[in-house]
């Protein structure tokens, strides 16, 4: 398949040293030890799907993983529509699989038990973070109105429409706005925090196990692994392609700007697909203008090839 | 150690990435609220130049939108508390527009379901606080969703319904059977309902004799019908009761409160006599007073008069009609000149003659065919009707979804969740009397099974009328489907 492969590659290069394929054994080797140091993309579970919520880590694994995944919850800007949605980054098993074995990720884990302590000093501190931030919008605020009140003033002075009597009153507003200005509770401006905010239920050492996947692995699971590795490690995106009646869709570049072109199918290499289905998968494939892609690992080693097919609906003619 | 210590620091500072700083929240308010278009795709990346810009604008739009954090007035915020013992949250101040659609009260609070709370939150209304501290959206996905509560995938459902505009909330499968049985109106079910009213009014009534089968009836007649005065002619044949419906049906009570199939005994009905020179003596039995509507009463009823208002005036014939008369009479013979026919007792029997004569028609038939083993399954002549002859020849009875759909047992991993109204109904909508919904969601994924018929007669069952939704998620996106029952016609005009 021609494809090329694009610049995000060129991140884990840079930190692995060795090939996309090599990455998977844990030897400790330079790249590994650098790795490490970086920090991590948190994964969290809900019901054993894998959520990523910083916008830090959502675009650091676009970049330097090719991870795209779908965003499903409500978009902060407007909430109240359904054309685009917002974080938490919904990623598919085989995305998380793979940033786990990669070490760029780690399941976060909610910690319930937190001792007394800590926790009354963390409401000490949301308490005074608010309380600061009040203080701060005040000053704001109040230079704020000032800044008006001189834009105002100014623009009179330059129409010269005012006389001596309206620039005075317009000089006691001022001193009285410096004097008297308070900014009500209620019209300070708060955060609604989307991911883990630093003050939280979390206690200071997140725990990272990187081992620690619940999900295990069957059969089928472990086939669509090995192809969304492969197709991942040629360049290619990948999404999920329920909808289609397949795998994943393809795409040779970023989904944001790219159709894709192809459904990949998963099988395992000794799988019977009956006539009926190859029918129906390669009739769904040409109303979409895709092509479709039978893929099978083949059994040779845990690093084994992939094998592709693609179905063409032709004629005789 | 020291790798730890570097963690430590690394999370700290992620961990206050994310928070605006005092003037960042101040001037928030002056943030665009538009959502940038996106454009067209392109079909192949040629690594051209113009595409590498086009694509980092789209990423760059992209990641200012993703990025942007949740910014509210305070006095715009409701506050409220999670209670995890009861999986509710508790409104600390009071609640905004949100409460015409969603919430209900308990314990003199208001309280939201945890769905509800967790939309809120997202939409921007609700603060959420556990022991003190506000919790954060993520933290509100990893408490409030969970398989006692709703799963992430309902939630999904959820969010995208009430973005929409829908009004959605927890369907109850408890609420459903009481409607059941204030609906039914049939007079077989208000017997079962009145099955302890039964046999007091028995004790009141003596037996009556039924002239056909001998058999005492029970009868639920009330008692103001036997002080009625008798004719002066003690032989007044009393016509039997006419209540072989309720009688049928009282012997067949069914347990589920549904109303039973009404199986009327053909043997039971009769036919008044009342053209006879004995109809002069029979008397018409009261209706029951089950059929009458209010209260109405209706006595019995003496032929006698009537029939002395009956075939009072000569009738008169034109030339013509005397002429169609006689054609009438030359080919057609009256029914009740058929001496057989005039045998006949009731329905059942005329019914029996009917098919007798048709059988006796059709008695010649091939030996080829009816010889052998297998034998045709129906005559020449035999049926009237297309849906007769159908009837006659299917193998397989067409059947309904409901049938017999209360004797299965209860699914463990197919439920419907939610109830949906339709969104122009929202400025009308009273959480008391929701009125009956749109339909109703039941929340599957694509990993899963396909429902089989026998998951799709337990949901409709406990849906009763209204139609059922299949969400299925995947991995965002969400499809509806819903099945729909069609019966093959199977008579022809």
């Amino acid at each position: 398949m021609d494809c090329e492969r694009p610049a995000e590659d060129h991140g884990t290069r840079q930190n692995g040293g060795a090939g996309e394929g090599g990455e998977a054994a844990g030897a400790e080797s330079e790249g590994d030890r650098e790795r490490s140091r970086e920090p991590r993309v948190n994964i969290s579970l809900v019901g054993g799907t894998p959520l990523l919520w910083r916008a830090g880590d959502i675009r650091r694994v676009r970049e330097e993983d090719g991870v795209v995944g779908a965003l499903v919850g409500s978009l902060a800007r407007q909430p109240r529509q359904n054309v685009r949605l917002g974080r938490p980054l919904e990623i598919l098993q085989e995305e998380a699989s793979l940033l786990l074995e990669r070490g760029r990720a780690a399941v976060q884990h909610t910690h319930n038990q937190e001792d007394e302590e800590s926790h009354v000093k963390a409401v000490e501190a949301y308490q005074s973070r608010l309380e600061h931030s009040y203080e701060e919008q005040c000053v704001l605020a109040l230079e704020d109105k000032k800044a008006v009140l001189q834009r105002v003033m100014n623009a009179k002075q330059n129409d010269h429409t005012c006389d001596e009597g309206t620039e005075q009153a317009m000089r006691e507003r001022l001193s009285s706005l410096q004097k008297g200005f308070t900014l009500p509770r209620s019209a300070m401006a708060v955060q609604l925090c989307t991911a883990r905010a630093g003050f939280g239920h979390c206690p200071e050492e997140a725990a990272f196990l990187a081992a620690d996947w619940p999900m295990p692995r069957d059969e089928r699971s472990e086939t669509r692994f090995r192809v969304y590795r492969d197709l991942r490690g040629r360049g290619f995106y990948l999404t999920a392609a329920g909808k289609f009646g397949g795998d994943y869709l393809v795409y040779p570049g970023d989904p944001l700007r790219f159709h894709a072109h192809f459904i990949a199918l998963c099988l395992s290499m000794v799988e019977q697909l009956p006539l009926c289905d190859v029918l129906a998968v390669a009739r769904l494939g040409s109303n979409v203008k895709k092509t479709v892609l039978l893929c099978s690992p083949r059994d040779s080693g845990v690093e084994g090839e992939v094998v592709y097919s693609s179905l063409q609906w032709s004629g005789m003619v | 150690m020291a790798t730890k210590q570097a963690h430590a620091e690394a999370a700290r500072a992620e961990r206050s990435e994310e928070l605006l700083s005092p003037s960042e929240l101040f001037h928030a308010r002056s943030r665009s609220h538009k959502i940038p278009v996106r454009g067209q795709k392109e079909f192949l990346p040629t690594g051209s130049e113009q595409q590498k810009t086009h694509l980092q604008k789209s990423l760059q739009e992209h990641w200012t939108l993703v990025a942007e954090e949740r910014v509210e007035r305070l006095g715009n915020l409701v506050n409220a508390e999670w209670i995890p013992e009861e999986k509710l949250v508790k409104l600390q101040s009071p609640a905004g527009k949100f409460w015409q659609t969603m919430g209900f009260s308990h314990c003199g609070k208001q309280c939201l379901l945890p769905e509800e709370a967790l939309y809120l939150m997202e939409c921007g209304n609700v603060q959420v606080f556990y022991q003190d501290l506000p919790l954060s959206i993520q933290e509100g996905y990893e408490r409030f969703l969970s398989p006692e509560t709703v799963t992430l995938h309902q939630y999904q459902v959820f969010g995208h319904l009430k973005r929409l505009g829908y009004v959605v909330n927890r369907f109850d499968p408890r609420q459903n059977k009481q409607l059941k049985r204030k609906r039914s109106h049939s007079p077989g079910s208000r017997s079962c309902e009145k099955q302890t009213s039964i046999p007091q009014e028995d004790t009141a009534v003596g037996p009556c004799e039924d002239v056909l089968t001998g058999e005492p009836h029970q009868t639920i007649q009330s008692k103001k019908e036997q002080d009625e005065p008798m004719d002066s002619g003690s032989h007044v044949d009393r016509a039997p009761e006419r209540n072989w419906w309720t009688a049928a049906s009282s012997q067949s009570r069914s347990m589920t409160g549904l109303p039973a199939a009404l199986p009327w005994d053909f043997r039971l009905i009769s036919f008044p006599d009342l053209g006879s020179s004995r109809a002069a003596r029979t008397c018409l039995a009261a209706p029951d007073p089950e059929l009458l509507p209010g209260a109405l009463q209706v006595g019995e009823c003496k032929m006698a008069s009537w029939l002395t208002k009956l075939n009072l005036k000569e009738e008169k014939l034109s030339r013509r009609e005397r002429e169609r008369q006689r054609e009438r009479d030359r080919y057609k013979r009256s029914v009740n000149d058929d001496r057989e026919v005039r045998r006949c007792t009731n329905w059942a029997e005329y019914l029996e003659l009917m098919k007798k004569r048709r059988r006796q028609r059709c008695k010649e038939r091939p030996a080829h065919l009816w010889e052998k083993d297998v034998t045709p399954l129906s005559q020449p002549g035999l049926c009237t009707s297309h849906r007769e002859l159908l009837e006659e020849v299917s193998i397989i009875q067409s059947s309904h979804l409901l049938e017999e759909a209360s004797k299965l047992p209860q699914l463990d991993q197919w439920r419907i969740i939610f109830n949906v109204y339709q969104p122009d109904t929202v400025a009308d909508f009273k959480k008391s009397h929701p009125g009956n919904p749109y339909t109703r969601m039941c929340v599957c994924s694509f990993d899963g099974p396909v429902p089989d018929l026998r998951v799709m007669k337990q949901l409709s069952f406990q849906s009763a009328d209204i139609p059922v939704t299949f969400a299925v998620v995947d991995h965002g996106d969400i499809s509806f489907y819903c099945f729909k029952e069609f019966k093959l016609p199977s008579d022809f005009y």
